[in-house]
Order: structure tokens, then C-alpha cells, then sequence
């Protein structure tokens, strides 16, 4: 028993001082693999730590800071879409760069880094911080009706109002557009954060939201949709339309 | 032209938009808006929007959340 805790309490701090699971499972190792026969410490090494948790190189780090740190200012717009403040999108990106190192042996070169940030990014939010916001939409956003969003499709719309749309959203400032987005639900945004400012597939999207390809349309268009619909009251509201005199609307 | 294709066209406007179709299809839609104003309206309302998001969008990440992120690293690569 004494020989046990020795060996134990040698081994724990080489692997993962911060992991009380680990090292209790380590202990527990320890006892079971002393009752019945020698205890062969360097043996049991590789079994008890989990991948991922392995000690870090300076080659490790060196690659990951070289490869992650590229996507941090994306990640970060990222995360103001979904935390929608700074300081809530600071600490998320930090918690995702600091699972992601963790992980970072589980990953494999040459597949996409980025698509894996954003589902690690992606998965902490849901976990840690969606939980704590109030969202009345949530859960059953994609249930609901358009006319329930205030959803309204114009088929309607003319040629020359369309041209005139067009004008107006390409005249409208960056906060207009923000403010539009940060109030549109939750997975419209990140669907058309994803697809229009990112670029990623519909397949990657569905495999960042969890959810099929299907249900990632349906959160595109209805998403893009609001933003055209939210965008264009903007515009009216403002007197901003296609005509070259509204330049110095304020 | 007016009838011919827009439905089809209108329906799948969005993923020709994302580069989601197959060439055949995205070649068809190129077509028909070659010859129909009303979906290339619609198209290049599409196209404006995505522009807005992304300028909209282009955030810097503050720079003291590097320095914290590279802090922290190295924190967990001498904890190891």
C-alpha cells in the first residue's frame, strides 16, 4: 500500500497536475495493477493518459500558434455574433484557442483547421454561454412560421424596386447591417455568419450547427430573408434609397 | 422571356448564390438569368447582402486577447 501511494503520487504530477479525475484514476490504476502482481509504472503510462492530454512540445506550440492564431480575428467576429458583447466574445475565444491546443493531437493535418475552430467555438457556446442568455426563440426557432418572424416572402417586389433594394443595402453603414444581424435569432445569424461571411459549405455548416443540411437552408433563407426585410425598413426609414442625393442622409 | 425557369431559378437562387449547386445546374441558372431581368434583380439583391454582412462583419480581435491567449498556452504547455 505504501509502495502503491508512492508510486502514484510520483507519476501524477509528470502527467496532469490539474486533473483530479485523472489522478484518482491513475491511483485507482495504480492499486489494482499492485495487488496482484509487480507494479511496472513506465508500462501503465500510455493507457492511463488520454489522448490530447499528452505532454506539449515546443514544436506542438510552435505549430498550433503558427496554424490557430490566423483564424483568432474571425473567430472573434464570430463570437460577437454569438455572445454579442466583447468582453463575453473575448473570453469565448480564449476558452476555444485553449481547448483546441488541448486537443489540438486529436487533429488531423491537412484536413480543415478552420471548420474545426468554429466547431469547437461553436460547441463551447452552446455548452457554456447559451445557456446563460435569454432567448425566447430558442429551441424551437426553426418551427416557426414565417409570419411568426414577421417573415413576409415578396413575390411582389418590381424590377426597379428590386434595383432599388439592391442600391440601398449597398448604401446602408456597417452598424446598420450589424445591429440587423445581432437582432435576427440566434441560428439565422450563425447559419448566414457561416455561409456568407466564411464561405463554408452547407455541409460544414451542418456538421458546426449539428443539424442536417436541410434545416441550414431553411436557416439561410429565413435568416437572409429577415436581414432584406429588417435592412429595408432601415433604408426607408432613413430616406436611404437608389437616388444619388441621399449621400449626406444621417 | 417571363414563365420559363423562374420558379426553378427563384427556388434555387440562394444556393447558386453559395456555389452549393452541381455545374449542370448552376450553368441552367446562369441561363436563364441571361434573359430574365427579375431573377437577376433577385440575384444581385443576393449578392449585395452578402457583401454587407461581410463588410459588416470584419472584426479585429482586440489586441490584448492575443497576448492572453499566447500567455495562456504557454501556462498550460508548462503545467504538461
Amino acid at each position: 500500500m505504501t509502495m502503491t501511494l508512492t508510486v502514484s503520487q510520483r507519476k501524477a504530477p509528470i502527467r496532469n497536475a490539474g486533473f483530479e479525475a485523472d489522478t484518482l484514476t491513475q491511483e485507482l490504476h495504480s492499486l489494482l495493477m499492485t495487488t496482484d502482481a509487480t507494479p511496472e509504472p513506465e508500462a501503465t503510462v500510455p493507457e492511463v493518459v488520454p489522448p490530447g492530454k499528452r505532454v506539449i512540445s515546443d514544436e506542438t506550440r510552435a505549430l498550433f500558434e503558427d496554424q490557430a492564431l490566423q483564424y483568432m480575428d474571425q473567430l472573434y467576429a464570430a463570437a460577437m455574433r454569438m455572445t454579442r458583447n466583447p468582453s463575453d466574445a473575448a473570453d469565448l475565444v480564449q476558452e476555444t484557442f485553449v481547448k483546441a491546443y488541448q486537443a489540438f493531437g486529436q487533429f488531423t493535418q491537412g484536413t480543415n483547421l478552420k471548420a474545426w475552430l468554429y466547431r469547437i467555438q461553436t460547441n463551447t457556446f452552446i455548452n457554456n454561454y447559451r445557456k446563460n442568455q435569454r432567448n425566447p426563440y430558442q429551441g424551437t426557432i426553426d418551427e416557426l412560421e414565417d409570419w411568426q418572424l414577421g417573415n413576409a416572402e415578396s413575390v411582389t417586389q418590381s424590377t426597379s424596386t428590386r434595383s432599388a433594394e439592391a442600391e440601398a443595402i449597398d448604401h446602408l453603414p456597417d452598424s446598420a447591417v450589424k445591429d440587423a444581424l445581432q437582432s435576427i435569432p440566434e441560428d439565422f445569424r450563425l447559419a448566414v455568419y457561416f455561409a456568407d461571411v466564411e464561405g463554408f459549405s452547407y455541409q460544414e455548416i451542418a456538421d458546426i450547427m449539428k443539424t442536417p443540411v436541410g434545416t441550414v437552408m431553411s436557416r439561410l433563407h429565413r435568416g437572409r430573408r429577415l436581414l432584406r426585410d429588417i435592412l429595408a425598413d432601415y433604408a426607408r426609414d432613413r430616406g436611404i434609397s437608389s437616388a444619388p442625393a441621399t449621400g449626406s442622409t444621417k | 422571356m417571363t414563365d420559363c425557369g423562374c420558379d426553378k431559378a427563384k427556388a434555387e437562387l440562394e444556393e447558386y448564390l453559395h456555389n452549393e449547386l452541381a455545374k449542370a445546374d448552376a450553368a441552367d441558372i446562369a441561363e436563364h438569368m441571361a434573359n430574365c431581368d427579375d431573377c437577376t434583380g433577385e440575384h444581385e439583391v443576393g449578392v449585395v447582402l452578402t457583401a454587407a454582412v461581410q463588410r459588416a462583419c470584419k472584426e479585429k480581435a482586440p489586441e490584448e486577447l492575443r497576448n492572453e491567449v499566447l500567455l495562456k498556452l504557454r501556462q498550460i504547455q508548462a503545467t504538461h
